[in-house]
């Protein structure tokens, strides 16, 4: 190989667009939700609940997926949940890939005692039940998005070090490595300018399935009773609450557990094509 | 680590699981309680805990049961009486035996209080006897309770407490005690496996009426819905907090139906007026009161099941005054009052409403309600939701504000317990305090006289009542569902009795 | 070899130090147990007596002296609750716990793994896009609503399963897929990854060329260079069954060491909760260990440093 970099100049996929357009379509809602429906998520109708939705018999036209069990718009919740899946799943990343993609380097570029060090950090966390973390950190911090995003954080980093390191590791040993080192490159260099490029898709890839399971478990917290606080509509907290109306007010839980599951699906596939598109074996 | 009965354990899971557990229901009719979790201990004066109560309160007795405002039904003590303003006196039942053949003796009631009182053995019930201060045994069947001030409540003791066998407690260590129980209950223990099953059997010596069910099974389920989904594939005989909205299926069931009892419990929201802000002023306070629509939440958050409370004594309790008016769904008065106190339309009142999430019935989403509904004289509330744990310590220490929802239930049907434990300048739960209310109810707990008594506590009400140290909100209705094949009435104090259920034929 | 395996006891050793050390710092985070284990209508005295009692009025430094002195005898503590040994109560639920994993793990080998196999021999026939959809839901679904879903199908609706608690095979069939769901998903796409990259290979082709037959090159090639990155999965992924057993365990009142780990972190329960985060690591560290020597065993290129 002479060229370090891998880069193919391709047509993107067909799975790929399709993600790429359902994460687009969720991205537009949160960004825009206030324009699209002037309904207030959060306004409540005692005097009509678990209204159904306007297809099903017994529903209206005010409110297209019906209303909750306190009386509050469905579709309304649903579009301003989109917001929380989006700042949660993005900040997690962000975070998480943050914190895990240097120690990861770290641990691969270096070696030795290092990696060491780092490896047994990845254990202790890896062992470490989640639930514990999450109970702690919302006993100390309270409940509140900062408090959801920072459980997901901490807990999301180890699956990048394990990953970025084995990647580091074998890219160390490659000729293109020990050729800029014969020239005298600092390690810095080397690892900013010849290791980090040919991470980027890995960890790109692994980022859009942690989007995902930062979604799906920020609904597993309001299960619990550790999620969002309640003024705030999230898609999580919505299908929590829903589990308890499967029987008597079935679009409660389903709407958004439709909603995660697409967006879910959309980062997935999205995260499938671009695996094919930046590594196509 | 221990390795070897981990893997026996595994072997022998895999191998009962070949095999059907499957309770003989025909002949010998087996009773499957499910509440959300299992007992903590079978030792009955360790825990105080509900769920743990209703198992071991089926195995020991206690010397009255409580049955409403001032009635005791006798259980262990046939009699008692107040031979001075210290001190109570007990007449014991007499050819009572513990299940293991001990006689039960006056020795057996003194044990039990000190037991609790222990420090060594870290009882948590230590506050139910914390009033006795001494206690006599003339002869095996007579039991004096001292007390340091006169107590208005049944005999000093602010709650009933079980009584243990005095002699089989001296010769065992506290670790085979709590899960080795010998009470003089209806029922015996069977067999305990811990968050599986605890299976009882009738007590062939019991004092009482024999009870008609002789085998009962609690069997804990976490999750509401699965308690449910249980008690519809008839895995269960009893289920407990059933959710308000599964109501009308379990009614409509084919093997279900409904049982309720009016709850000793109150649900309210306290304001924190030791915090500053608005909510120290009580125009403020009063105008939220008038601005909820309390009905409304009843019918449309809890099914109907709740009942709204005008006072800060529950309607079942003795003092409660019939009189009492509370407060009425009037958003003019609310606006008008809001105005008077500086905040015309609710301007510059932010609130945060603190709740719990799942401990009580619907409380997040009676929570949300109120927001909802404060929403309408202008006053901006969000909720948030708190892990217990730590939402009780912080209540404590009076961090939790400005509003905070809680529950609060006594089942002995008297206001003391419920005034000094969420209202008095002195209650862990309280941030709120009035002299003049300290002063009336601190003289209606030393009173004697029954109607001096009530009128003291009809004042406290309506201190509390203009003061407005509350969103006042409802008492709840316990729900529960049965299989059609058992008649049983529950209790309001939350306490299950298997001896009380019946069979239908 | 031996030189190893003692290197790789100490690491183990350190780690799971890490975690006893990590679980008091947070636990300690938490507050006190006293206030919520007495009830509500407590004195403020009443509770200063009873974390008296209970040792929790010592300065922290001696509190985890006393910890991890207790750790090095083995000796985790009393529950506060139960007042029985915080260890026994775990191992006494710790089979039920297993028998789940293992339920699921068995269902991801049996399951996953073959699907993922076949799926990418076949890339986009329809067996490939039954089982990439399957994997996609099976990822995208929060466990317990899956859970609940299965119970009102097939408990409620149809009554084919029973909906809670321990006892025949049939107790297990519902939980165990609940539970083995996510993770099946997770591993089905990625043994198709695996095998795609694989069977794309250029020594695989020079494979055919040889003249081998497709099952041979597949299963005796293909599948010998999936194993490393599949096992590595399946490993992380019992850890994650181990401790993921939490919500199921709750929705089918599985009396398993999940549902025991969240009253106690509720009722603030700390020598058990210490106990079951202990038990849990000392598994995992063990699964770990295995899944490095079977490397080993099946790939004899790999030795360790």
């Amino acid at each position: 190989m002479t060229d370090d970099v891998v880069r193919r100049k391709r047509a993107p996929n067909a799975t790929m667009l399709a993600g790429g357009a359902i994460v687009l379509i969720v991205g537009f809602i949160a960004l825009f939700a206030p324009h699209l429906l002037h309904v207030d998520p959060n306004l409540q109708d005692l005097a009509s609940t678990s209204v159904p939705p306007a297809f099903v018999t017994g529903g209206n036209a005010h409110h297209l997926l019906g209303t909750d069990h306190l009386g509050r718009d469905m579709l309304a919740r649903i579009l301003f949940g989109s917001r929380i899946a989006v700042i949660v799943g993005l900040s997690v990343v962000l975070i998480g890939g943050t914190i895990g993609v240097s120690l990861g380097l770290l641990a691969g570029y270096a070696g030795g005692w290092v990696d060491d060090a780092i490896g047994r950090i990845v254990d202790v966390q890896l062992a470490f039940p989640f639930i514990l973390l999450a109970v702690a950190l919302v006993a100390v911090l309270g409940s509140s998005v900062t408090t959801v995003i920072a459980v997901l954080g901490v807990t999301s980093w180890v699956q990048y070090v394990r990953v970025v390191r084995a990647e580091t590791k074998s890219l160390r040993e490659r000729d293109f490595i020990t050729a800029a080192k014969a020239t005298g490159a600092t390690n810095l260099r080397i690892v900013v300018k010849h290791i980090v490029p040919n991470i980027t898709s890995v960890v790109i890839v692994l980022a859009t399935f942690e989007v995902a399971r930062a979604i799906i478990l920020e609904s597993a917290l309001s299960f619990l009773g550790l999620g969002v606080p309640q003024a705030i509509p999230s898609w999580g907290a919505m299908l929590a609450d829903g589990r308890q109306f499967l029987d008597t007010a079935w679009w409660i839980g389903t709407f958004p557990g439709i909603a995660i599951m697409l967006t879910v699906l959309g980062v997935n596939i999205f995260g499938d094509g671009l695996r094919d598109y930046v590594d196509p074996r | 680590m221990r390795l070897r009965p981990v893997v026996f354990g595994i072997a022998l899971t895999v191998a009962t699981l070949g095999s059907s557990a499957a309770p003989l229901r025909a002949a010998d009719p087996v009773v499957t309680i499910s509440q959300g979790v299992d007992a903590d201990t079978l030792s009955p004066i360790r825990t105080t805990n509900t769920p743990t109560f209703n198992v071991v309160g089926n195995i020991y007795d206690y010397l009255a049961v409580p049955e409403g405002p001032d009635k005791n039904t006798p259980a262990l003590a046939v009699s008692w009486k107040r031979i001075s303003p210290l001190v109570v006196e007990y007449k014991l039942r007499q050819n009572v035996k513990f299940s293991n053949g001990d006689p039960f003796t006056s020795d057996d009631v003194r044990f039990t209080v000190e037991k609790i009182k222990d420090p060594a053995y870290r009882s948590t019930q230590t506050t139910y006897v914390r009033e006795i201060v001494k206690i006599e045994t003339p002869d095996p069947y007579t039991v004096r309770f001292f007390t340091a001030t006169p107590q208005a409540t049944l005999a000093g003791i602010r709650r009933a407490v079980y009584i243990v066998d005095a002699k089989y407690w001296r010769a065992h260590d506290d670790k085979y005690l709590e899960d080795h129980p010998i009470g003089t209950g209806p029922y015996m223990l069977k067999s305990w496996k811990r968050d599986e099953a605890v299976e009882l059997e009738a007590n062939p010596t019991y004092w009482g009426k024999a009870p008609q069910v002789k085998h009962v099974v609690f069997k804990p389920i976490p999750d509401a819905a699965a308690r449910v989904a249980a008690l519809r594939t008839n895995e269960s005989d009893i289920i407990t907090n059933v959710p308000p909205q599964y109501v009308s299926t379990l009614v409509g069931g084919r093997n279900t139906q409904m049982a309720s009892a009016k709850s000793v419990r109150l649900l309210y929201i306290a304001f924190n007026t030791i915090q500053q802000g608005p909510q120290q002023n009580k125009l403020v306070r009063q105008a939220l009161n008038y601005a909820l629509d309390v009905p409304s939440i009843v019918k449309n958050v809890l099914g109907g099941r709740a009942y709204p409370v005008p006072s800060v004594i529950p309607s079942n309790f003795f003092g409660f005054d019939e009189h009492a008016v509370g407060y009425t769904h009037d958003l003019a008065k609310a606006k008008a009052l809001l105005a008077k106190a500086g905040y015309p339309d609710g301007k510059g009142i932010d609130f945060v409403i603190n709740t719990p999430d799942g401990r009580y019935n619907r409380d997040k989403e009676t929570a949300e309600a109120v927001a909802g509904q404060l929403a309408q004289v202008g006053v901006h509330a969000t909720v948030k939701t708190n892990e217990w744990a730590n939402y009780t310590a912080e209540i404590a220490k009076k961090h939790i504000g400005p509003l905070y929802l809680l529950g609060w239930g006594v089942p002995n049907y008297d206001p003391d317990g419920v005034v000094t434990g969420i209202l008095t300048s002195d209650a862990p739960n309280s941030a709120w305090s009035d002299a003049d209310f300290d002063k009336t109810v601190f003289a209606a707990r030393a009173e004697l006289d029954p109607v001096k008594r009530k009128a003291l506590y009809a004042k406290a009400q309506a201190i509390a009542h203009e003061e407005a140290p509350w969103l006042f909100l409802f008492q709840f209705e316990d729900l529960y569902a049965t299989s059609k094949r058992i008649a049983w009435q529950p209790r309001g104090d939350e306490y299950i009795y298997a001896k009380d259920i019946s069979l239908r034929s | 070899m031996i030189a190893v395996l003692i290197r790789r006891l100490l690491g183990s050793l350190t780690v799971l130090a890490g975690v006893a050390a990590v679980v008091f710092a947070i636990l300690h985070l938490t507050g006190d147990p006293a206030a919520v284990m007495l009830p509500p209508d407590a004195t403020h005295e009443e509770t200063i007596a009873f974390r008296h009692a209970l040792g929790f009025d010592r300065p922290l430094i001696v509190q985890f002296g006393s910890y991890a002195l207790g750790l090095a005898h083995g000796d985790l503590g009393d529950s506060l609750r139960h007042a029985k040994p915080a260890l026994g109560l775990v191992l006494e639920r710790l089979p039920a716990t297993l028998a789940l994993a293992v339920f699921a793990l068995v269902v991801l080998l049996v399951v996953a793994i073959p699907a993922g196999i076949i799926s990418a021999i076949a890339p986009n026939s329809p067996i490939d896009w039954v089982v990439r959809i399957f994997a996609l839901v099976g990822q995208s679904a929060p466990t317990y609503w899956i859970g609940l879903m299965l119970i009102l199908i097939f408990g409620v609706a149809l009554g084919w399963l029973p909906v809670s608690g321990i006892g025949g095979l049939s107790h297990l069939i519902m939980p165990g897929i609940t539970l083995g769901l996510f993770s099946a998903a997770k591993v089905m796409r990625l043994t198709r990854a695996a095998m795609l990259e694989i069977l794309g290979s250029d020594y695989l082709r020079t494979a055919y060329a040889k003249g081998l037959s497709v099952p041979r090159v597949i299963l005796g090639h293909g599948l010998r260079n999936a194993y490393i990155p599949i096992v590595t999965t399946v490993g992380v992924e019992f850890g994650t069954l181990l401790s993921g057993a939490i919500i199921t365990e709750n929705i089918f009142a599985w009396p398993g060491i999940g549902r025991l780990a969240v009253q106690a972190v509720a009722e603030r329960d700390f020598p058990v909760v210490e106990a079951v985060v202990l038990v849990t690591a000392t598994i995992f560290v063990i699964i770990n260990a295995l899944v490095d020597l079977s490397y080993t065993a099946l790939d004899p290129r790999i030795r360790y440093e």
